[in-house]
């Protein structure tokens, strides 16, 4: 029975289920695994401002519409490699419209010990291992579950103990104009063995006017002195929609290290949940949004720590203009085990319009004494005196201002590891920036 | 004389380590000894011992303080018998004002021994002297205590409580270290201005140069946990010259030491 | 030797000091609550028909709530119709004046520290005494009446000031404004009432002393403050119980209002009844306290010492609508054993330049849990807003939680809102430091813990200042130091 904080399906969704069904990639145990995920999804509904994940992001009017599954469309060359990012040695998966496009994917010759497979061929090939991944996530969560029914492509990347990928690799996901409507239901699983290292590239982009839906859900696990780089820019216009879940497990001495830059989407939406399960480990998570117009955008972070001796940081700011709405939550959550915690957050906001609105929830939840956690965050402008500082030098105010709006975002942009994702993500600001074009590439 | 502190045959473990071993050392009242030593010999075990820290095991031998078994007392009882050691590290207290705190600890101390409490009066007017004394500034008495000092500003604090507490032995646990002359100098005098023929002082220190100014009466070299040496301050001297070295114990084995 | 730990455990199961029982023939309303139950409450009050009316209306709000769950605090389901919601000690009538009051209630404030007397110790302070359900005695009601200053109980306001009650009951906090603040509009017994009249500073603190007696009854006071324009008041309230193995619910409203160029100064000194280091019995205090700054350049400012029940749910908040207005919120919660406290503040800013400052210190310790839940909200219309927080924890031994939820939102972007959070614990560096220097471990977390409250501490009037620090000292005695 639908509880009372969900919101009932449109019947066109029951319908898009019913006719789709049979046709989604998938042997063996993963039919069932769909059935039972749609059942969840019906009982569980979409979420609602009632429930407290969700309480600044009414999603319903996003997701609960007419949707019809991706058609195949390629769009020509040109528009693809310009979001190439990680440098001529970089490997590649591009996926276009919920597609993986083979042809176009350049992961042969790996090393040895690394795995990189679309997900819709493994389904095929592979669907009890692909079964038993996909069911790792199995909280009643409505979007997710939506994902588990319907998802038909994915990367799966996989390191066995010690393998390592010294090149980047990237993953492009696009949306094209005619995705219109088109509900994307991408699955991501990324396994590192022991002392694996891998720096990965998300690149999502969506082009011209469609309103698509991504819905987007990431598994990630660490193993012992695992290291995964991870460096994610969202760049997308203004009707489409860009719901990510990422869930991330980190043993002992692992590593994890993400920058993301929301630099677009209609709505974006980022919910990660990172659990450190063994000592000596760490995560750090960067992250910048910058929306404008009537953009909304929304990260969730929940760090959970597990084991003793550990270290996080939160490190995310915002410039919210026009008449966005930002949303900020981020969480610790120290578990009595995990003493020792060394844990950070921090959520830096500047509001630039009379329209515009922060909402800025940074939490604390710790249960053990001996560990040093602290949060800070700030809503204001811009810093008069340092206006007045570089005007003083001779810079025109607007001028001035537009470059301290960059310095901003630039202190997270700066932390991706990849140099041409931090390019695409500078241009896509400066773009998006009032003025920022006499600040050139800087 | 009579011993003020008299240490037998000490020897303290850290987590099942043994740091000293063997120690003795007699001080008697009017004396000032050092004790010298390089990195890692035990200095500040022994310092902590004195003041009853925890985590160090006396596993053998005695600490006799003015005829009490040091060892049975709690670290307030040490203070209250008029032990005192300024710390190399002192601890900072959010919230709690730099002279409130050293009245507790005074008030504390005076009705440990059955003394009533000193005026506010009193109080201020020996403080306010005695700070001028060290080099503190008031400004620094109203802050919370050692909060954001400087080491040079948490060392003189220290001289300032050990002037204001008035103890029977003082204990300088590398009292030196971050200080740059101007500064040791202030500080140096102030110790010396408490020297007296009941008072006795134990400088533990890795370099010579402190004890330019606080002119000790016996030396003792520290290595390894065990009292190499001990002689009169010229003892001092000679190992600013000829360093450590000569007295390190000799390796069983030269390949793995080199290691 | 100890840790901090050690010292934390050998000083549990202290006792509370005030749990003793008054043996004195009460007249206690049968238990249940239904309509018949409101208009006796409003009968025996001698209530005009607008205000049992007003009563009713909450009641039937309050029928259609839920009560709330989102609090981190877990407690059995409460049967309200097992409470009793009026008890007052029998007497024919008021006393006329305080040599009439009855023997047994005098020595009941004696015992506690407070004397119903208008000298000594209590000489600059003028105090409403409130015994379950009803207010026993205030003193120095005829020197403040000499200025103008209305300080009675509000069941005495009702009668003598109706127009004024009438207009601002409700306005800060509504009848329907949740749950309990429903329930308190519908049944609640007494509670102090204050008016402070233009450009009249009152010269005295006014403190209200709580004290719950009868068993199985709930207390329900309703405390109702207006300074006109100009005018300031120091106000203090404090509270105690006996000891008893069931839960007993306290849910107080408490309503401000500052007109213009108006102080309020609210000062908490909590110590209900905790329960036992079983978690056994203690106080359900949840408690509804919010102050309008209406006026231009007004001022509210809550301090609270929040050291007992056996559960807290209360986020004294200010609307901070007048141009300039200022609202503070300084807060010491600490608990112990298996004590929760769910505190916090709200900030609403809608007036321009309105500025706000929170500064939170929690202690937990035992298996008990602490959460600081707050908002600081700014409205487009707030140009220039300002608001600064800093939420404190800090662990004593590893069964316990403290948890920071602040909420920030705004949609002015003139607004600049800072917020800091830190978790940490007593070090064992800091106790043997003071132990060196003489001081006894005990008096050395005391010492260490009222370092880490004092800038809220700083914020008491001097009065009771002192009688925090101590009682705060007490507390940690169950379990600190």
């Amino acid at each position: 029975m639908p509880t009372a904080r969900a919101v009932e399906p449109v019947p066109e969704l029951l319908e898009l289920w019913a006719t789709s069904r049979a046709y989604l990639p998938g042997k063996g145990p993963v039919p069932g695994l769909r059935d039972a995920a749609f059942a969840a999804f019906r009982e569980v509904g979409f979420p609602t401002t009632r429930a407290e994940a969700w309480k600044y992001t009414n999603v319903v009017p996003w997701v609960n519409r007419p949707l019809r599954l991706p058609p195949r469309d390629v769009p020509g060359t040109d528009r693809i490699t310009a979001w190439f990012a990680g440098g001529v040695k970089a490997r590649r998966l591009i996926f276009v419209n919920g597609h993986l496009l083979p042809e176009l994917a350049h992961v042969g010759g790996l090393p040895g010990g690394v795995t990189v497979r679309g997900l819709g061929r493994l389904l095929q090939e592979e669907p009890d291992r692909v079964a038993d991944a996909l069911a790792e996530l199995d909280e009643p969560r409505g979007l997710t579950a939506l994902n588990t029914a319907f998802a038909s492509a994915g990367a799966w990347i996989e390191l066995q103990d010690g393998a390592a990928l010294d090149e980047p690799l990237q993953l492009l996901f696009l949306t094209t104009a005619t995705a219109d409507s088109v509900l994307c239901n991408l699955r991501n699983v990324v396994r590192l063995g022991r002392a694996a290292r891998l720096h990965l590239i998300e690149t999502h982009v969506a082009l011209g006017d469609a309103k698509p839906l991504s819905n987007v859900v990431s598994q990630v696990r660490l193993g012992e002195g695992a290291e995964l780089r991870q460096d994610r820019v969202e760049i997308g216009a203004a009707p489409a929609a860009l719901i990510e879940r990422s869930r991330t497990v980190i043993a002992a001495g692992g590593r994890l290290c993400r920058t993301v830059a929301t630099l677009g989407y209609g709505l974006s939406r980022h919910e990660q949940g990172v659990r450190i399960v063994g000592a000596g480990a760490e995560a750090l998570l960067n992250g910048v949004f910058t929306p404008t117009g009537k953009e909304h955008v929304d990260t969730q972070i929940r760090v959970e720590h597990a084991a003793p001796s550990c270290h996080s940081n939160q490190f995310y700011k915002g410039v919210v203009d026009g008449r966005s709405h930002a949303v900020f939550a981020g969480k610790i959550l120290v578990e009595r085990a995990a003493q020792k915690t060394d844990a950070y957050q921090s959520n830096n906001n500047l509001l630039l319009s009379d329209e515009a609105e922060i909402d800025s929830k940074p939490e604390l939840e710790i249960y053990a004494d001996d560990v040093k956690c602290s949060h800070g965050a700030t809503i204001g402008e811009l810093d008069p005196a340092a206006l007045f500082y570089l005007r003083s030098r001779g810079l025109p105010a607007a001028l001035a201002r537009s470059l301290l709006i960059f310095g901003w975002a630039e202190e997270v942009l700066e932390r991706m590891a990849d140099e041409a994702t931090r390019l695409q993500a500078r241009r896509a600001f400066l773009a998006r920036l009032p003025g920022g074009a006499v600040l050139g590439e800087p | 004389m009579t011993a003020l502190l008299e240490i037998r045959d000490l020897a303290v473990s850290v987590d099942g380590k043994t740091i000293l071993d063997e120690f003795e050392l007699v001080v008697g009242a009017g004396e000032v000894h050092a004790v010298m030593g390089p990195n890692g010999s035990g200095k500040s075990t022994l310092a902590y011992v004195l003041a009853g820290r925890e985590g160090y095991q006396v596993t053998r031998g005695t600490i006799r303080f003015l005829g009490r078994d040091l060892l049975t007392l709690e670290p307030e009882e040490r203070a209250a018998a008029g032990l005192f050691l300024a710390m190399q590290y002192p601890v900072e207290i959010p919230g709690v004002a730099n002279m409130y705190f050293l009245r507790q600890a005074m008030n504390a101390i005076r009705k440990a021994r059955g003394e009533p409490d000193i005026s506010a009066a009193d109080f201020m007017k020996r403080l306010r002297a005695q700070a001028e004394l060290v080099g503190v500034p008031p400004e620094l008495l109203k802050r919370d205590l050692n909060a954001g000092f400087s080491g040079g500003e948490k060392k003189r604090n220290e001289i300032l409580q050990l002037l204001m507490l008035e103890p029977r032995l003082a204990v300088l646990d590398e009292t030196d270290s971050g200080l740059d002359i101007d500064a040791l100098r202030t500080v140096a005098e102030g110790v010396n201005r408490l020297r007296s023929p009941e008072r006795a002082m134990l400088v533990i220190t890795h370099y010579q140069r402190l004890l330019d100014y606080i002119v000790p009466d016996r030396v003792h070299v520290l290595v390894d946990g065990r009292i190499r040496r001990s002689g009169g301050k010229e003892l001092a001297l000679e190992l600013e010259a000829e360093g450590y070295a000569a007295f390190q114990p000799k390796p069983a084995e030269p390949a793995t030491a080199a290691a | 030797m100890a840790t901090a730990l050690d010292t934390v455990r050998e000083y549990t199961g202290h006792e509370y000091k005030y749990g003793w029982v008054t043996d004195i023939e009460s007249e206690v309303a049968p238990k249940g609550l239904d309509e018949a139950t409101i208009r006796m409450i409003s009968a025996k009050k001698d209530e005009p028909a607008w205000l049992t009316d007003w009563r009713l209306e909450a009641y039937r709000r309050w029928l259609t709530m839920e009560e709330p769950r989102w609090q981190k605090v877990t407690y059995p389901p409460i049967d309200y119709q097992a409470i009793s919601y009026y008890a007052a000690p029998k007497q024919k009538e008021r006393p006329k004046s305080l040599d009439e009051i009855d023997p047994e209630i005098r020595k009941t404030y004696d015992k506690l520290g407070i004397p119903i007397r208008e000298q000594e110790v209590l000489a600059g302070v003028a105090v409403d005494y409130v015994f379950d359900s009803v207010s026993v005695a205030t003193t120095f009601k005829n020197k403040l009446k000499e200025l103008g200053v209305v300080f009675c109980s509000i069941s005495e306001a009702v009668q003598e000031h109706p127009e004024l009650v009438r207009r601002y009951l409700g306005s800060v906090v509504p009848q329907g404004d949740n749950f309990f603040a429903a329930l308190n509009s519908a049944v609640f017994t007494d509670g102090s009432f204050v008016y402070v009249p233009k450009g009249v500073r009152c010269p005295m603190e006014l403190s209200t002393y709580f004290r719950i007696n009868a068993a199985e009854t709930g207390q329900f006071e309703r405390t109702l403050i207006i300074a006109d324009s100009g005018s300031y008041v120091s106000y203090l309230e404090g509270c105690t119980a006996p000891q008893r193995d069931e839960n007993q619910l306290h849910a107080a409203v408490v309503e401000l209002i500052a007109l213009d160029d108006a102080e309020i100064k609210y000062s908490t000194v909590q110590n209900w009844y905790p329960g036992d280091a079983e978690g056994r019995g203690g106080i359900y205090n949840f408690v509804t306290k919010r102050g309008a700054c209406r006026g231009r350049n007004s001022k509210i400012s809550w301090t609270q010492v929040e050291t007992g029940s056996a559960i807290t749910w209360k986020y004294p908040s200010c609307i901070l609508q007048g141009d300039n207005s200022v609202g503070e919120f300084y807060s010491v919660a600490v608990t112990n054993n298996h004590q929760q406290a769910d505190t916090g503040t709200k900030m609403i800013h809608i007036g321009k330049n309105t500025r706000s400052r929170i500064v939170a210190k929690g202690i937990s310790a035992g298996r008990s849990d602490s959460t600081y839940r707050g908002l600081v909200r700014v409205l487009k219309s707030a140009e220039g807003a300002r608001n600064h927080t800093q939420c404190d924890s800090m662990l004593i031994g590893d069964r316990c939680g403290a948890h920071t939820v602040p909420y920030i939102e705004v949609r002015n972007p003139t607004a600049k809102c800072e917020h800091e959070a830190t978790t940490s614990k007593i070090s064992d560096d800091q106790l043997f430091y003071c132990r060196s220097r003489g001081i006894s471990e005990e008096d050395a977390v005391a010492l260490v813990v009222n370092g880490f409250c004092r800038e809220v501490m700083d914020e008491l009037p001097m009065e009771f200042a002192v009688e925090a620090r101590k009682l705060l000292a007490i507390s940690l005695e169950g379990s600190v130091g």
